[in-house]
C-alpha cells in the first residue's frame, strides 16, 4: 500500500499525458461524497430546520422555536409510543439472539462439513422479498387465514372462534419482525464462533473444566462481539420500523415509526411535528451506533 | 472427545437447527400451496389444484407495470451505486488521504438510518427544490443506500488484492487508470457482480424509502403493498410471491455457487503467480 501512496513516483523520462482522467483521490471521492452530501446530509439537514421552523414549505411567518421540541418531550403520547417501540424492538432483538445463538454454535462448532451450505439455508429467506415474507404472515395468520382454518377443519377449534389475537397485534408485529431477522442475526454471531481458536477449548479442557465452563470462561466472552453486534443488527432497523405494523399490527401494533409516517401522510399532516419525531429517532439511532460502533464496524473497510 | 459439543449436545443442537429452518421455510412452503389452491380466500381445506392465479397475474397489466418500473429502477440505481461504490472503496484502499475515518464513516452510514427517516428527509428536499416525484427520485434514494452494500463487497475483495500486481503495472508505465483497467477490474469482476446483484435486490424489494418518493408510476413493493388491502386480489399475488420467492432464492444459490468458483480460481490464480 505505501508504494502507491507515495503517489507517482519519480520519473525519469518524463511522458506526456494524453489525457488527464487519472484516480486522483479527488476523482475518486468527488462523486460518492457530492451524492450522499446532496441527498442524503442535506435532506437530514432540512428535516432538522424543519423541526425548529427555521425552514418551512408552508406560507406564513417562521423562525426559529423550541415550540415542537417542547410540545415533543412534554407530550405523554409520543414519548409512550417510543418507549414501546423501544420495548418491543428489545424484546424481538433479545429473543431471536437467544434463538441465534445455538444455531450459529451448532454451525460453527460442531464439525460438520456442510455448514457453509447449512448456513446458506439459514441465510437464504433474509435475501428475498421483505414485504413477501410479511405477506406470507398475513395469509397464514388471518381470522381466516391457514392457521384458524387448519384449526377448524380438523376440528381443534370451532370457526366461532377464531384465533383472534393472532393478526393485527403487538404478538403478530413480533413474530413476523422475529422471523424476517432471525437468518440475519444469525450471521454475526456465526462469524465470532468461527474465528475461535479450538485450541483454547482443548486447553481448558486439559486443565480439567467441563464444556459448560469452558462455554461459559471461554466461547461465550469471545463470541461477545458478535452477538452485540447481532442485537444492534435488529434493533437499530426495527426500532423505526413502520411497514410490518402497519400491515400486520392493527391498532395495537401501532409503533413510532407509523406516527411518524401519519403526521407526513395525507390525514392530518403536521410536518413540523413529524421533523422532531424524525430527528428525535435519528439521534437517539446515532447515539447507539457511535457508544456501539467498535461493535458494528466492519473492520475491513474502516482499517486503515 | 470433542470439546465444544457433546454427542447428546450435538443431536439436539441439529433438531433445533431443523426446526428453525422449518419455521423460516414453512410461510413459503404455504404460499406455495395456496398459490395452486383453487379458492378465493386461502384457506383450509384446499379445494383443489388450479393455474388460474398464475394466469390471471400474467396477465395482469398493473402487476406487470410494476414489476417493470422496479426492474428499471433497480438496474439504475445498482449501476449507479457501483459505480459510486467502486470509486469510493478504490480511494478507501489504494489512496491515503485526510479523514479517510469520517469519509467511510459517511459513505457508511445509510446502514443505520431508519428508512422512516431517510425517506421524509428525501420527500421535504425534493419539495424544496421543486423536483417532482418520479421513477428518477426513487432511483437516487436507492442509489444512497445501496452504496454502503457495494462497499462492504467491494473493500475487502480490493484489500485482498496483491499491491504488487498493480505496483509492477504501475512502474511498467501503465497510468492508474490503464492499471485499474487490465489489473484491479479483471480481478475484481466477481465482487462488483455480486455488489450489482446485492443492490438490484435490495432496490428491486425496497418499500419505506421509495413510498415517500414514488411518482405515479407504482413501483412492485408498492403495487403489493396497495394489493395487500383487497382479498379479491390476493390469491394472485401469492402467485407472484411465490415466483418472486422461488426466483430470488435460485439467484441467491447460484450468485453464492458463482462466489465459491470465482474464490477458487482467485486462490489458483494467487498460488501460481
Amino acid at each position: 500500500m505505501t508504494l502507491v501512496d507515495a503517489g507517482s513516483p519519480p520519473e525519469l523520462v518524463p511522458r506526456p499525458r494524453r489525457l488527464r482522467l487519472d484516480l486522483t483521490t479527488p476523482a475518486l471521492l468527488g462523486l460518492p461524497l457530492a451524492w450522499l452530501a446532496v441527498f442524503f446530509l442535506v435532506p437530514i439537514a432540512i428535516v432538522a430546520a424543519y423541526s425548529f421552523d427555521v425552514y418551512s414549505l408552508n406560507s406564513g411567518p417562521h423562525g426559529f422555536t423550541l415550540t415542537a421540541w417542547h410540545d415533543f418531550l412534554h407530550s405523554s403520547v409520543y414519548l409512550k409510543l417510543f418507549w414501546k417501540s423501544v420495548k418491543l424492538s428489545l424484546t424481538v432483538s433479545a429473543i431471536i439472539v437467544l434463538l441465534a445463538y445455538p444455531l450459529a454454535y451448532y454451525l460453527a462448532l460442531s464439525g460438520t462439513k456442510r455448514k457453509y451450505i447449512l448456513l446458506l439455508l439459514l441465510i437464504a429467506p433474509f435475501l428475498t422479498s421483505y414485504l413477501l415474507r410479511v405477506l406470507a404472515w398475513k395469509v397464514i395468520l388471518g381470522n381466516q387465514g391457514a392457521v384458524n382454518t387448519f384449526l377448524f377443519w380438523t376440528g381443534l377449534r370451532s370457526p366461532d372462534h377464531p384465533l383472534s389475537q393472532l393478526l393485527y397485534s403487538r404478538f403478530a408485529v413480533m413474530l413476523v419482525l422475529g422471523y424476517i431477522w432471525l437468518p440475519f442475526v444469525a450471521l454475526p454471531i456465526f462469524v465470532s464462533l468461527e474465528s475461535l481458536d479450538r485450541r483454547l477449548l482443548e486447553a481448558a479442557s486439559d486443565l480439567g473444566a467441563s464444556r459448560l465452563q469452558a462455554f461459559r470462561r471461554v466461547t461465550l466472552p469471545l463470541s461477545l462481539p458478535g452477538v452485540v453486534a447481532a442485537f444492534l443488527f435488529v434493533f437499530i432497523p426495527t426500532l423505526g420500523e413502520f411497514v410490518t405494523p402497519s400491515l400486520v399490527g392493527g391498532a395495537s401494533g401501532y409503533l413510532y415509526g407509523n406516527q411518524i409516517v401519519d403526521l407526513f401522510g395525507t390525514g392530518f399532516p403536521d410536518w413540523e411535528t413529524g421533523s422532531v419525531l424524525a430527528i428525535f429517532l435519528l439521534g437517539v439511532v446515532a447515539i447507539l451506533t457511535v457508544v456501539f460502533a467498535r461493535f458494528l464496524q466492519p473492520a475491513e473497510v474502516t482499517v486503515d | 472427545m470433542d470439546v465444544a459439543l457433546s454427542k447428546n449436545g450435538a443431536r439436539l443442537l441439529r433438531a433445533f437447527f431443523a426446526l428453525i429452518v422449518l419455521f423460516l421455510y414453512a410461510p413459503i412452503v404455504i404460499l406455495l400451496i395456496f398459490s395452486f389452491n383453487n379458492s378465493e380466500v386461502p384457506s383450509f381445506p384446499l379445494s383443489g389444484f388450479t393455474l388460474h392465479w398464475y394466469h390471471e397475474f400474467l396477465s395482469n397489466s398493473d402487476l406487470k407495470g410494476a414489476l417493470e418500473t422496479s426492474g428499471i429502477i433497480a438496474a439504475l440505481s445498482s449501476t449507479g451505486a457501483v459505480v459510486l461504490g467502486l470509486l469510493a472503496a478504490m480511494a478507501l484502499t489504494r489512496r491515503r488521504f485526510r479523514g479517510k475515518a469520517a469519509v467511510s464513516a459517511l459513505l457508511l452510514s445509510p446502514l443505520v438510518i431508519p428508512y422512516v427517516v431517510f425517506g421524509i428527509s428525501l420527500l421535504l428536499l425534493f419539495h424544496t427544490i421543486g423536483v417532482p416525484r418520479s421513477v428518477l427520485t426513487v432511483v437516487i434514494g436507492h442509489i444512497v443506500i445501496s452504496v454502503p452494500y457495494t462497499l462492504l463487497v467491494l473493500v475487502p475483495r480490493l484489500n485482498q488484492i496483491d499491491i504488487s500486481l498493480e505496483e509492477a503495472a504501475f512502474d511498467l508505465g501503465a497510468s492508474r487508470l490503464r492499471t485499474f483497467r487490465s489489473i484491479t477490474l479483471p480481478l475484481i469482476l466477481p465482487a462488483i457482480l455480486s455488489a450489482f446483484l446485492i443492490a438490484f435486490t435490495t432496490s428491486f424489494d425496497e418499500y419505506a424509502v421509495a413510498s415517500f418518493v414514488v411518482g405515479t408510476r407504482a413501483t412492485f413493493p408498492i403495487y403489493l403493498y396497495s394489493a395487500l388491502r383487497f382479498p379479491s386480489q390476493l390469491p394472485q399475488v401469492i402467485a407472484v410471491a411465490v415466483v418472486v420467492l422461488v426466483l430470488s432464492l435460485a439467484v441467491v444459490v447460484a450468485a453464492e455457487v458463482g462466489r465459491r468458483i470465482a474464490e477458487r480460481r482467485f486462490a489458483s490464480l494467487e498460488s501460481s503467480g
